[in-house]
């Protein structure tokens, strides 16, 4: 219900570089969009965050509880994206970069608490002061999607978001990052190349291309 | 491969030049400012020549122009710079700057000032283009706009012609930063394009252009050759007054102007370290504002206006140009005239002629200086890269703190110091002496511009040569460098251009023996015909273009039959 894709196909040179894309998901629910590289999934994902490049054009609609976000402009559409690389800022200490998500009109002392809090549910008590690259890949990882969750996103994308985590931490980070969209019960749309990725009962899409 | 480990000689005889003529020539300064020159008999030491200074008259007036033209221009020009690459990045606006960007930059300060000049002044362009129309004026107004005595000319002058400077350090810095990743995720937590690069990309910017913004201070205090064509002439500020004295035919001035030119150098430093402590202070009272949350951005609404100054500065010193042309043609020109009635090629053919000398030291100079510059800056990265394939100790590493060096003391300081030591050791008024002065500023900008390509060159290709030819100086001249053509011309011509545009290390070092094309414009430039001074301008203007021309020309004729070369 709350994060949908109608019909929806991108064209390059006015050819769809895969067949139109019809899905639903819930609050709380993952989706994940299947297919080897160079078949459009990181493509698709852009478009539903906003960041489409110009090369590309986009048919369809994508709604987010209802209304349709397509010609909104990325800053506009309140879809937060969990990358491949942290992408913390690197001048700024942990809380810096924790605080930058929170929205405006919180007072100083509850932005403390809301990091604070932040911070315990990821078992990263105590980091505020620390810079980021002294952090772990694993504990980095946490923060990023801290960071994204912060800023109350209404929907979550993640574009192959444990690909570069080390194997022992890949299970972790994951169980980590499902569980805490189930918590903000939010509808999430992951994108991988690794089926092992993939949330247990989760639907899964694979994207194809009809020949010819 | 021991050629590569005694390459470690170039990084240590550069940063020994730099320091030893720095330091040599502030000392040189120093011992006269306190009455010691004893080539003209000054032995005892004393400071009459500082209470003589702090005495002068108007010396107040020269101190508050001064810094008012210093300050205001070095403000105005990196907010401007920071807020025009805030909003036009990534525009198409930005690109065509990227493109534009050299030959703006190739245009010698001096030039530039005589063309703006005569656009602003009361009979400039810029009013003709009015008058009598909308301004009913069929007299030029009796306005000071030139040499106003607030030194507002200058100062806008000198925000324009520092912009294109700053946003080529700008574009070379942007590389080290992760632009395109940072904006999608200051966009997916709702952040606008403007807030992400105020908020988190120009902080994580400044380090890196920290000694440029220097660089712009000490050299917006301390100019001279804009200064004395544009800025106020009675009194002059600081940099141009301690000028006249060195030049004053009463020799005592000199200890006068020793004194001026090292309080001058004391402006620079605490405009410097006041910059410093401001960034500082910044730092730390704006990270609430950093972290506010806010996602909206009132500096938004000022977008139409910085595109219209970055455009300005575009257009002004384009328009600069066209005037010369046009000046240059002049055989009649009434007033209030939009173009002159009668046109002419004698000026030209005058000029061609009378210049002709100047242009040959300027052209022996400029290449001399750009060629020893480039064999120096291609051995410092030549040791670079050698010490990064032995991880042995990296001594150009270390360079990059001394390169700002000499565009950090106002020149007018240490230049006057190392002509009073070449004097004494009876080394004044020679023609190496002079072109070694220029190589002092020549060498940074042509280090600066090549490094970046150069130590991105793939060390692959270099091994792949040695395994077949196993000479390393034979790879280094067969392979590398005719691969590295193109940045190295380019390099070549930055620094020629620099040579070009140097005033002061020709007035001080040459002493009187040498006239560059530059000397010849800065002292006809008040007073001349002006049909005379747009053709010097535009000879002076001409030569680094063309040697600019000749760098991207050069490369295509050469490899014209090899298509991986004509990227």
């Amino acid at each position: 219900m709350s994060l949908e894709l109608e019909n929806l196909s991108i064209l390059k040179q006015g050819s769809a570089i895969f067949d139109p894309v019809n899905l639903v998901i819930n609050p709380g629910e993952i989706t994940t969009i299947m297919g080897p590289s160079g078949c459009g999934k990181s493509t698709l994902l852009s478009a539903v965050s906003g960041s489409l490049d110009q090369v590309f054009t986009l048919k369809g609609s994508i709604l987010l509880y209802g209304s349709n976000m397509a010609d909104l402009p990325m800053e506009k559409r309140n879809i937060g994206i969990l990358f491949q690389d942290d992408l913390l800022f690197p001048h700024m200490d942990i809380a810096g970069n924790l605080a930058f998500a929170i929205k405006e009109k919180t007072s100083r002392v509850e932005k403390n608490k809301i990091i604070d809090k932040a911070l315990k549910t990821a078992g990263l008590q105590g980091f505020e002061k620390r810079d980021p690259s002294s952090l772990s890949g694993g504990q980095k990882a946490r923060i990023s999607l801290l960071r994204s969750l912060l800023a109350k996103p209404s929907a979550l994308l993640l574009d192959e978001p444990f690909s570069k985590l080390d194997q022992t931490l890949k299970a972790k980070i994951r169980l980590f990052v499902f569980s805490q969209i189930k918590k903000m019960n939010i509808p999430a749309l992951l994108v991988t190349h690794d089926p092992r990725d993939c949330p247990e009962g989760g639907m899964i899409l694979n994207l194809n291309k009809e020949e010819g | 491969m021991s050629g590569q480990a005694k390459s470690r000689i170039f990084p240590v005889v550069v940063i020994s030049f730099f320091c030893v003529t720095v330091i040599a020539g502030l000392f040189g300064t120093l011992l006269p400012s306190l009455n010691y020159l004893p080539v003209i008999g000054y032995t005892r030491i004393s400071l009459s020549a500082w209470f003589d200074f702090f005495s002068y008259p108007g010396i107040q007036t020269s101190f508050f122009v001064t810094l008012f033209s210093g300050i205001t221009a070095s403000v105005g020009v990196v907010s401007l710079a920071f807020l025009f690459i805030t909003f036009s990045y990534g525009t198409a606006l930005w690109k065509f700057f990227e493109k534009i960007l050299s030959p703006v930059l190739s245009i010698p300060h001096a030039a530039f000032a005589v063309g703006f000049g005569f656009l602003i002044a009361p009979s400039g362009w810029l009013i003709r283009m009015i008058s009598p129309a909308l301004t009913g004026f069929t007299m030029p107004p009796d306005w000071i706009i030139l040499n106003d005595p607030a030194g507002i000319s200058l100062t806008i002058a000198l925000v324009i012609k520092e912009f294109p400077f700053l946003i080529m350090v700008t574009m070379g810095a942007l590389g080290q930063l992760d632009i395109k990743e940072t904006l999608l995720v200051g966009r997916a937590l709702g952040y606008t394009k403007e807030q992400i690069w105020l908020k988190i990309l120009i902080p994580r910017l400044y380090p890196h252009l920290r000694l440029s913004i220097f660089a712009v201070i000490a050299y917006s205090l301390s100019v001279v050759d804009m200064a004395i064509i544009l800025g106020p002439s009675s009194p002059p500020s600081l940099a141009v007054l301690i000028l006249r004295w060195f030049n004053d035919p009463d020799v005592s001035f000199k200890l006068l102007a020793s004194a001026g030119s090292l309080f001058l150098f004391a402006i620079v430093l605490l405009s410097i370290l006041g910059v410093y402590i401001m960034e500082r202070a910044v730092v730390v009272f704006l990270r609430p504002w950093i972290t506010n949350g806010k996602r909206r951005c009132f500096l938004s609404r000022l977008k139409p206006i910085i595109f219209f100054m970055g455009c300005g500065t575009l257009f002004f010193t384009a328009v600069s140009s066209v005037i010369l042309v046009i000046w240059s043609l002049t055989w009649q020109w009434r007033f209030p005239d939009f173009l002159p009635t009668t046109w002419t090629l004698t000026f030209w053919a005058k000029g061609l002629v009378s210049s002709f000398d100047p242009v040959m030291t300027t052209l022996f100079t400029g290449v001399a200086s750009a060629f020893i510059g480039l064999l120096l800056a291609i051995g410092c990265l030549e040791h670079e890269v050698a010490a990064g394939k032995t991880r042995t100790r990296n001594y150009t590493g270390y360079l990059h703190y001394f390169l700002y060096l000499p565009l950090l003391v106002p020149q007018i300081t240490f230049m006057a110091g190392i002509q009073f030591l070449l004097v004494i050791m009876k080394m004044d008024g020679y023609w190496m002496s002079l072109m070694v002065s220029h190589l002092l500023f020549v060498l940074p900008y042509v280090f600066i511009a090549l490094s970046a390509t150069y130590l991105a060159f793939d060390e692959r290709v270099t091994d792949q040569a040695m395994l077949l030819k196993r000479s390393y100086i034979a790879v280094l001249f067969r392979v590398k460098l005719p691969m590295l053509i193109k940045p190295i011309l380019f390099s070549f011509a930055i620094g020629f251009s620099v040579s070009v545009a140097q005033y002061i290390p020709t007035m001080l070092v040459g002493a009187g023996r040498f006239s560059t094309i530059t000397t010849e414009v800065v002292s006809i430039a008040s007073g001349s015909d002006r049909r005379v001074i747009a053709v010097y301008a535009l000879i002076q203007q001409c030569l680094p273009m063309t040697m600019y021309a000749m760098a991207i020309i050069l490369p295509k004729i050469l490899y014209y039959n090899r298509k991986g070369m004509q990227v």
